[in-house]
């Protein structure tokens, strides 16, 4: 092959092959090729974020760090510790939905167990095209169904989530699933580094194959005309294999037997052994005739880039082995020695007795291009124009919101996963925020963040939002944030304006987790999200994890009692007078919610969303109990403010709540909405609805994708 | 005072409702132990084995079809020729059909697609296993299952409903379940299976507590 097609082949640049070349201090061998490019790819590199990703560094006493490690770590105290972490599979779920989605989900399942913590939880963000854009139906319904088949037969509940609907990802869908495990009481954490000289390298989990060869470096390419083409390059999941992998994995960990351990996910076994060697300043001595593999005609090349799901790398002492082995066989799974660890800092790679190469790891792992790419800051802002709408003007905008995909019911999206197994499901999706029982009984509050119709207008306002949203919609339920996972999903970063989207949503999301002392302890990076030149908004998507302690009753988002008094606060976030953005203001309100919850049970609560307070007051009538609004400020009805929050409370706390009210930062911005109230939706005596009929009309929104399945 | 009740919670690769069952066992003051896929258990050892839902074999070939030839099972039909109890949930209701213990079979929900909800069931008939569940009385429990659509050959159905064999009623059919079944009995009240997860219903936080009466 000549060298231009050969560089083409492995999608590396004249300059990143100089930049290797100078490394080993000669021209490559033909083995080492694929591992500078599937090492060096962005998707494994993180060549282009890494100097930004930097601005994540904050952490607290609640979030050691162990960076570099497949997942961050939040200590809740109580010998309670969770892992979790959410990640991209936006690519291969475009070129095969169901797969593609599924295995993502096992790919972020992995993360989390291979550290040593039962996964609890799962929770996914996707952003769909228009329904009618070519082959969209068939991409949700596709990456729907990979969610579920996966997610429901490894027995981890998906527990919420968030969908998008917007033209701007027609050609490019996004799949972000996010995973949350726990480690109780004194189960060891595992740690992809802690291997000594001597070790032996252990392979677990499925046999070899070629699905996803080549894998990590498609996920760092745009695609073209060619994308069909790419289809052997996406995996096959196997979620019972998962499932006995799981299960093998955490017994050998908490019988601490292995000294180290690592999934095999992009870029495979040469991505966990290089890094795994890496990290612990060793070297390995591999055997790649020992790989099981599935197909006798598998190259050495092929076997160091599968990307075959549902494998693991594992380090122990060779005394260990034997015991290693039996667990593994007890789930009728295999545990191969590929070779062992030596002192000295090399990978050295065989194939039947044959040398291959031997390379310093750091080559390849410490000594990736790093990229300052160009960007231009975006400054374009919000423009929010106040609303002062008139009863007919109402009813046309709120009955033309059925209509749109944005507002469709979601629920036959999340009907199709088991948001209960485990047992530790307390609110699930159809909340907007998940709660889980823990161990120690106190509650563990899991949310998702990202609304890109802001950030097509403001990327500032908009990473502050995917922060503080998710944030606040936990306050109201009386929880509080500890900690983000983020999936920064952007265009191409070659692009000055692009990359200037990343950097600012970087920066600011780093800054508002900073003022609400909720690191950002794991994350993910997806560029190239742009088909034919045209990429997607940024799409930061943030995975929030917070606790409560109180003693009471989760305010539900229904009303589930007539007679309660319903009121709307609002937080003077960006307001249509200045438009300003302060948040450290933000942070003091979000202090008071949290006050004013303690001492008022809200029996209903909810942070008003798309389409504005009046369809966020339907959303709250979802369960048969609706509104009669009192309220004789009706203009902004459908004003999507940053941001108002709507809680319902017994008559009998109503004098006490005013009185909090009146002594705190809400003083001049609380109002009584109305009062619940069964079967009604009243806005005023001309304008109301029969509510049973509303919510029918919400119920079957979705059915030109999902039928009659309601 | 009579000993605790013994339960057997049988594990097979791919069963993930076991934790949930088996701390649910516990929970309900009752003796807990585990039965392995692959072991065999003695025909005196216990009062009642329960099947816990999930994917047993990963649902190859059929749900609950390879479970079936196990030695766990091998052992269950002996535990049950004596007389013993049996209790299987969801894809425990699958396996009990494959293994003949009960008749009829689970097939793919009518929406064709995975199903999460809340329903509600009322007892038609009941036995001397989860003897706390009353007649005619209805309970509030989640299903989660793709393939829970009770089918029974018409002359098979008419057996079932004419030997009151039909156990839980839906009150509104889910997934097109024949004469809207949901759990039945074998034709000696000692075996009985539901596709609804009672554990999933068992503490107050989880939503409904109806699932407590089926211990």
């Amino acid at each position: 092959m000549i060298f231009s097609e050969k560089l083409k082949k492995y999608r590396m640049n004249q300059s990143e092959y100089d930049l290797a070349k100078k490394l080993v201090g000669r021209d490559l061998k033909e083995i080492e090729w694929p591992l500078f490019s599937a090492l060096w790819s962005e998707h494994c590199s993180y060549k282009t974020s890494k100097n930004h990703l930097r601005k994540f560094s904050y952490r607290n006493s609640r979030t050691p760090n162990i960076d570099g490690e497949n997942a961050g770590l939040v200590d809740l105290g109580n010998q309670e510790r969770i892992v979790f972490k959410m990640e991209s599979h936006n690519h291969p779920s475009f070129i095969e939905p169901f797969q593609g989605a599924a295995t993502g989900v096992g790919g972020i399942l992995r993360d989390i167990f291979t550290m040593g913590a039962r996964p609890i939880a799962l929770a996914n963000y996707l952003c769909f095209g228009e329904p009618g854009a070519d082959r969209m139906r068939d991409l949700i319904d596709g990456v729907v169904k990979g969610i579920s088949s996966y997610g429901n037969c490894v027995g981890v509940p998906t527990v919420t989530g968030q969908t998008e609907f917007h033209p701007e990802y027609n050609k490019n869908i996004l799949v972000n699933a996010m995973a949350v495990g726990l480690l109780t009481g004194d189960e060891k954490l595992a740690l992809s580094r802690g291997q000594t000289a001597g070790s032996l390298v252990v392979y677990v989990g499925a046999k070899t194959g070629k699905d996803g060869v080549h894998g990590a470096s498609m996920a760092s390419e745009s695609f073209g005309e060619d994308s069909e083409a790419k289809k052997p390059n996406v995996q096959i999941g196997d979620p019972f294999y998962e499932k006995l992998l799981i299960e093998a994995c955490l017994e050998v960990i908490h019988q601490d037997l292995v000294l180290a351990i690592q999934d095999m996910g992009a870029a495979g076994l040469t991505s966990s052994s290089f890094e795994m060697a890496s990290k612990s300043q060793m070297g390995l001595e591999l055997r790649l005739d020992q790989v099981p593999i599935r197909d006798s005609s598998l190259t050495p090349e092929e076997i160091l880039l599968s990307e075959s799901q549902e494998r693991m790398l594992l380090m122990c002492e060779p005394a260990k082995f034997d015991q290693i082995q039996k667990l593994f066989h007890r789930w009728g799974l295999e545990a191969s020695i590929l070779g062992k660890v030596i002192p000295e800092k090399l990978v050295k790679i065989y194939w039947h007795n044959e040398l291959l190469t031997e390379i310093d790891p750091d080559l390849l792992v410490e000594n990736a291009p790093r990229y300052d790419r160009a960007f231009e800051i975006p400054t374009r802002r919000l423009k929010i124009e106040k609303q002062n709408l008139n009863e007919s003007q109402i009813k046309e905008k709120f009955l033309s919101f059925f209509a749109q995909p944005r507002f469709w019911n979601r629920s036959p999206i999340y009907r199709q996963y088991d948001q209960r197994v485990g047992t530790r499901t307390m609110k699930d999706a159809t909340q907007s925020v998940a709660f889980l029982k823990l161990p120690s009984q106190r509650e563990l509050a899991i949310a998702v963040g990202c609304r890109p119709e802001i950030f097509k207008q403001d990327v500032l306002l908009g990473s502050y939002d995917a922060v503080f949203y998710p944030a606040l919609q936990m306050a109201i339920k009386g929880a509080k944030v500890l900690a983000l996972t983020d999936c920064l999903n952007f265009g191409n970063p070659e692009k000055k304006d692009i990359m200037g989207e990343f950097a600012l949503s970087v920066a600011s999301i780093a800054e508002a987790a900073k003022v609400l002392d909720a690191p950002v302890i794991s994350g993910n990076v997806s560029f190239y999200n742009e088909t034919d030149q045209k990429g997607i908004p940024p799409t930061p998507a943030i995975g929030a994890v917070g606790l409560r302690e109180a003693k009471t009753e989760i305010p539900s988002d229904q009303f589930q009692k007539e007679n309660l008094k319903v009121y709307s606060l609002q937080i003077p976030f960006v307001t249509v007078e200045s438009n300003s953005i302060n948040i450290e203001n933000l942070r003091k309100y979000l202090w008071q919610i949290l006050l004013l919850g303690e001492k008022i049970n809200f029996a209903s609560s909810k942070m008003v969303g798309k389409g504005g307070t009046l369809w966020t007051l339907l959303q709250m009538s979802q369960d048969g109990v609706g509104i009669t609004l009192q309220t004789q400020n009706i203009g902004q009805l459908c004003q999507e403010d940053f941001y108002r929050v709507i809680v319902a409370i017994s008559p009998e706390q109503e004098k006490q709540f005013q009185e909090l009210l009146k002594d705190g930062l809400f003083k001049n911005s609380f109002e009584l909405l109305g009062t619940t109230k069964n079967n009604s939706f009243q806005i005023t005596q001309n304008l109301k609805w029969n509510l049973q009929e509303l919510r029918m009309k919400h119920k079957t929104s979705a059915q030109e994708v999902f039928g009659e399945f309601l | 005072m009579s000993r605790k009740t013994q339960v057997g919670v049988i594990r097979f690769p791919g069963t993930n409702c076991d934790q949930d069952v088996f701390s649910w066992v516990q929970r309900e003051g009752l003796n807990a132990k585990w039965i392995w896929h692959r072991d065999s258990f003695s025909d005196q050892e216990f009062d009642l084995v329960i099947l816990p839902g999930g994917f047993s074999y990963g649902d190859y070939l059929r749900s609950g079809a390879l479970a079936a030839q196990s030695k766990a099972v091998e052992s269950l039909i002996s535990h049950v020729k004596k007389g013993r109890h049996v209790l299987g949930i969801c894809n425990g209701f699958q396996i009990l059909c494959e293994a003949k213990l009960l008749p009829g079979a689970l097939v793919t929900n009518q929406s064709l697609r995975f199903q999460d909800d809340w329903v509600d069931v009322r007892v038609e008939n009941t036995g001397p296993v989860c003897a706390k569940v009353e007649k005619s009385q209805k309970y509030k429990l989640p299903i989660a299952h793709k393939m829970g659509r009770f089918f029974a050959p018409a002359d098979d159905l008419k057996k079932i409903q004419d030997s009151d064999q039909v156990w839980l009623r839906y009150e509104k059919n889910p997934n097109g379940s024949l004469d809207n079944i949901a759990g039945i009995w074998n034709a000696e009240k000692t075996v009985c299976a539901l596709m609804p997860h009672p554990e999933r219903a068992s503490l107050e936080w989880m939503g409904s507590q109806d699932g407590k009466a089926f211990l």
